[in-house]
């Protein structure tokens, strides 16, 4: 159960480092106003197109990595003893 | 003469001997009476010995190792754990520092004042109880004058709140290890807790998307609402587990 949460939690916190980094770069327009949740670049370059898919696909990762060794995997476990048991 | 025979020769007293009464079913054992007795704490010894069972299974069960010690030795298993946590922390720092644009703007400008002055949010709540002044009471023997300025009014606040955190603990000594122990104090200390918070969202009032009203208002109706639950609460999870019966269970203390 212990390996199953640190699974989890070092996909969620690498994932959104990186995530955060992406939105540093390309959605923080300034300090002072909307912070790593702006609007995306307009027209952005062929590097930036990357960046922000990977940003993309960074935060699907982290949140479906959690999901899966913190809910889906130990509900899947219990299910199965339950199962066995009956 | 051996010792047999001088005791044989006293009167029996522990039941055994010819009896004045004569025993029938009905009359209880020595046994049995001791065990009538002892009712309570045969409970408890039942109580703990079904407890240190399942605990024994649990651990039987999982798959760490158990070893025979009260505790971690600092070198190598502490060290090393805490190392591996500064690293994580000190990890996320370079990896930020390095890959986050500086967002460094204009210096400020030391002539002109900002537009929010605040202190530093962990004294939101003394900043707070210096706008105290809607419940400064005006005393019609003055003529509805206040008797002291809202700002002096505010600072003495202050120095209620401190005065009142510096007698608590000649209240109460601490002895208590958890809440359930003491739910009185606990719902004092939850209360106290809660009055920090609002009163730091009164500090910020002009911020929070709240009616003023209503904030200075929940300011002083949230503690005591947090502690009348808490209160509840723990009450409540005393019946639950039994707390006259297990008292000498959760007062229990590690040994110095």
């Amino acid at each position: 159960m212990a390996d199953e949460f640190v699974k989890g939690f070092a996909i969620l916190t690498a994932g959104l480092l990186v995530w955060m980094m992406f939105a540093s770069w390309f959605n923080t327009p300034s300090f002072f106003d909307v912070q790593l949740l702006g609007p995306n670049p307009e027209d952005p370059s062929e590097y930036a197109s990357i960046g922000l898919l990977v940003k993309d696909a960074m935060l699907v990762f982290s949140l479906l990595g959690a999901l899966t060794f913190w809910i889906l995997i130990p509900a899947g476990r219990h299910a199965r003893e339950y199962y066995a048991a009956n | 003469m051996s010792d047999n025979d001088s005791q044989q020769s006293e009167p029996a007293t522990d039941g055994s001997g010819p009896g004045i009464v004569a025993p029938d079913d009905e009359v209880p054992s020595w046994r049995e009476r001791k065990e009538r007795t002892t009712g309570l704490s045969r409970l408890t010894y039942e109580y703990f010995e079904r407890a240190r069972r399942e605990d024994q299974d649990l651990r039987q069960e999982s798959s760490y190792v158990e070893r025979d010690v009260l505790g971690f030795p600092a070198w190598p298993h502490e060290t090393i754990r805490n190392l591996a946590i500064s690293s994580f922390f000190i990890g996320m720092l370079l990896f930020l520092a390095a890959t986050m644009p500086p967002t460094l703007e204009d210096a400020a400008n030391p002539a002109v004042t900002p537009e929010i002055i605040l202190p530093d949010w962990y004294l939101y709540w003394s900043f707070g109880l210096l706008k105290l002044g809607p419940i400064n009471p005006e005393l019609s023997i003055l003529g509805g004058d206040k008797i002291m300025s809202d700002e002096l009014y505010g600072v003495l606040a202050n120095a209620v709140v401190f005065g009142a955190i510096a007698i608590v603990p000649f209240l109460n000594k601490g002895s208590a290890r958890r809440p359930v122990e003491q739910p009185f104090w606990a719902a004092i200390g939850v209360g106290g807790v809660m009055f920090a918070f609002t009163t730091s969202v009164v500090a910020v009032q002009n911020l929070a998307p709240i009616d003023p009203n209503i904030t200075f208002d929940l300011a002083f109706l949230l503690p005591l609402v947090a502690a009348t639950i808490t209160y509840a609460v723990l009450k409540t999870m005393r019946e639950g587990y039994m707390y006259d019966l297990n008292r000498r269970y959760y007062r229990l203390r590690p040994p110095r």
